[in-house]
């Protein structure tokens, strides 16, 4: 009895001893981009990087979010990127979460009809985005939207759409197929019982998706680098870009601007975090979760 | 074959589970698409081999789901408004309704609680609101007290017998319980393996069914093997006399239902009543406001009679065994009731 709860204790303690670890391990790059941007250029070149500033200095962060010179600042390109991401993402996660429900209620009827259009999204989502550059560059110049917010949102849009749908489509069988049936007999045409039924019974999922892609537009460094190259278009990750150095690496202001980019996904992550948890944990209960 | 329902009529589906009842549900209500035949309703063609034609939400249909299907997002006065949303109704118009709907199932107190914060009774209740309240054309029912306790089960069946009498709505209800199916239908069907094996009244059903496996599906009844010597039928030292020349079979299976036999101590005339033999009292249990007695022939421990009493007789016991001989089944061996013959077949009394 005594040497099982010894066991017992032993074992927890090493559990949270890994844990530990792992946890020191994914913050650490964190912590020093952290303390790293308030150094002065000098200290964060020579220093060892995980020590504290001696002289703390908000210098990196004010150039960074400023600009200098012909380096862009990331005020706007942080606008930019919130005035664009959000819309998109809802955008393509609503779209997403409609066509993974037609792809649910086609299974039945017409299961070939769903099970190419699953095939076609999976291959959307996993083809590699660079392979599109030059269809997606040639796609948008002759709609005249190369080089413009539009053009940008479109192509965020193309991408993200199928990711959204086959993400939402793990999540749409949760709803039990009887409710949609029942709601039929009711007289719900598919719209009413989208908006009616499966939505509120999906949200965890929806929110967890949306999150989940409001995370990938906002880190997608590849897109805005191919569609908006104007300086005056800049999304935050291309604008970032900037400081990494071109002719000489400034450590301090690298930092800052890493830190800059990574805050709303941060801040994202602190707030909504439990909804992220709560649609996937909603999909090992079945329905309960919710 | 082809069947019609007649309007206003209560129509129940009887019959083993997974052998095509609720199939033929989804099929009325357009769930389910017919790989053969055609669903009609009055003139109309709603499905057709291979195609819906009219789809299930215009074709006013009602259906109250074995699990109720209740919308969890939504209040019970949501839930059962939802139909009349649907069908455009003023907001006006939708409150009286759901109002004077929830007043007769006595739902109005919990008209703001969501399902989950139900008892099993108001669940159902809620359900067959919601089928109510867009005054279907017809209202199809699907094992709907299989998921209540026995003790809600009669008021809940009382209830939709009652609402069924007022609407004279037609109504279609599947179950395996042959008391749903006696409580309120007019008619009823026997479903096996996807066919009607038969249909008539539930009490021609209860009273004549055509094979064994429909006196089983239509309540309980002890199925005995006999053989028949000189017009009488033999079972172990149980006799029961026939009529002169009317089985030519020398095997035939028994069916005697256990509320149409009586246990004895000691000999005695009934009326109504022939007795058949003696038998031994194998084990006494109570269900449900009577005692069941397993009894068994003197000469044959491993027959098996079920006997309804109305008191208890202690194991071991011997008892004669007395039957209703207007009330016995007699199957041939493949199983089929010998019938039409059947009234004639007992010469006692």
């Amino acid at each position: 009895m005594n040497s099982k709860y010894v066991v017992r204790v032993i074992k927890y303690a090493i559990l949270q001893l890994v844990v530990a670890i792992f946890i020191i391990l994914w913050l650490t790059p964190l912590y020093a981009m952290l303390v790293g941007g308030f150094k002065s250029n000098m200290e964060a070149a020579s220093a060892p990087i995980l020590l504290l500033p001696k002289q703390f200095s908000t210098e990196a962060y004010y150039f960074d979010w400023f600009g200098f010179g012909t380096l862009i600042g990331l005020e706007f390109p942080m606008i930019r990127q919130l005035l664009i991401t959000i819309p998109v993402a809802l955008a393509s996660v609503v779209f997403g979460s409609m066509g993974a429900y037609f792809f649910y209620i086609q299974m039945e009827r017409r299961p070939w009809v769903s099970n190419i259009g699953f095939s076609i999204i999976s291959l959307a989502t996993f083809l590699p985005a660079q392979t599109l550059t030059v269809p997606l560059i040639a796609l948008t110049s002759s709609i005249g939207i190369y080089q413009t917010y539009w053009g940008l949102a479109f192509a965020y849009f193309i991408f993200y759409l199928p990711t959204s749908a086959l993400l939402m489509s793990i999540f749409l069988p949760v709803v039990p197929n009887y409710l949609i049936e029942s709601a039929r007999l009711d007289g719900a045409r598919d719209w009413s019982i989208f908006w009616h039924v499966i939505f509120p019974l999906v949200l965890p999922g929806f929110l967890s998706t949306l999150i989940f892609v409001f995370l990938m537009v906002w880190q997608d460094f590849f897109t805005p680098l191919i569609i908006a190259t104007k300086p005056s278009l800049y999304m935050l990750p291309v604008a970032a870009r900037q400081y990494v150095g071109g002719y000489a690496i400034l450590y301090n202001r690298s930092f800052a601007a890493g830190v800059i980019t990574s805050l709303v996904p941060l801040i994202i992550f602190a707030f909504l975090g439990r909804y992220f948890i709560r649609g996937l944990a909603a999909l090992g209960g079945g329905a309960k979760g919710i | 074959m082809t069947y019609k329902i007649n309007d206003g009529i209560a129509f129940g589906i009887l019959g083993p589970s997974g052998h095509g009842k609720t199939t033929l549900l989804r099929l009325i209500a357009g769930l389910e698409i017919p790989t053969d035949g055609y669903v009609y309703f009055d003139d109309e063609l709603m499905s057709g081999p291979g195609r819906i034609i009219v789809e299930p939400e215009r074709r006013n249909v009602a259906m109250v789901f074995q699990n109720w299907a209740l919308y969890p997002n939504m209040t019970v006065y949501d839930n059962i408004a939802f139909p009349l949303k649907m069908a455009k109704m003023s907001r006006h118009e939708i409150d009286r309704r759901v109002r004077e709907i929830a007043e007769e199932l006595e739902l109005t107190r919990v008209l703001n609680h969501y399902p989950k914060e139900l008892s099993g009774g108001q669940m159902q209740r809620t359900a067959l609101a919601r089928a109510l309240v867009k005054n279907p054309r017809i209202l199809l029912l699907d094992e709907p007290f299989s998921n209540l306790d026995a003790a809600l089960r009669d008021s809940a069946r009382a209830l939709v017998r009652r609402i069924q009498r007022e609407r004279k709505l037609t109504t279609i209800i599947v179950s395996h319980d042959p008391a749903d199916i006696f409580s309120i239908t007019d008619v009823a069907g026997v479903i096996i393996n996807g066919k009607f094996v038969q249909i008539g009244s539930p009490a021609d059903i209860y009273n004549t069914p055509a094979t064994t496996i429909i006196a089983t599906l239509s309540g309980d009844i002890n199925l005995l093997s006999a053989k028949v010597v000189e017009n009488t039928a033999l079972i172990a030292n149980l006799r029961i006399p026939l009529g002169k020349g009317l089985i030519n079979d020398n095997e035939v299976i028994i069916g005697l239902r256990p509320d149409e036999m009586k246990l004895l101590m000691e000999p005695q005339d009934i009326r109504g009543f022939i007795d058949i033999g003696k038998v031994r009292v194998k084990v006494s249990s109570y269900t449900l406001g009577v005692f069941r007695i397993v009894v068994s022939p003197i000469s044959d421990e491993n027959i098996n009679i079920i006997v309804v009493s109305d008191e208890f007789i202690e194991p071991g016991r011997e008892a004669h065994l007395l039957i209703k001989p207007d009330k016995i089944k007699i199957f041939n061996k493949e199983e089929k009731l010998i019938y039409p013959e059947l009234k004639n077949l007992i010469t006692a009394l």
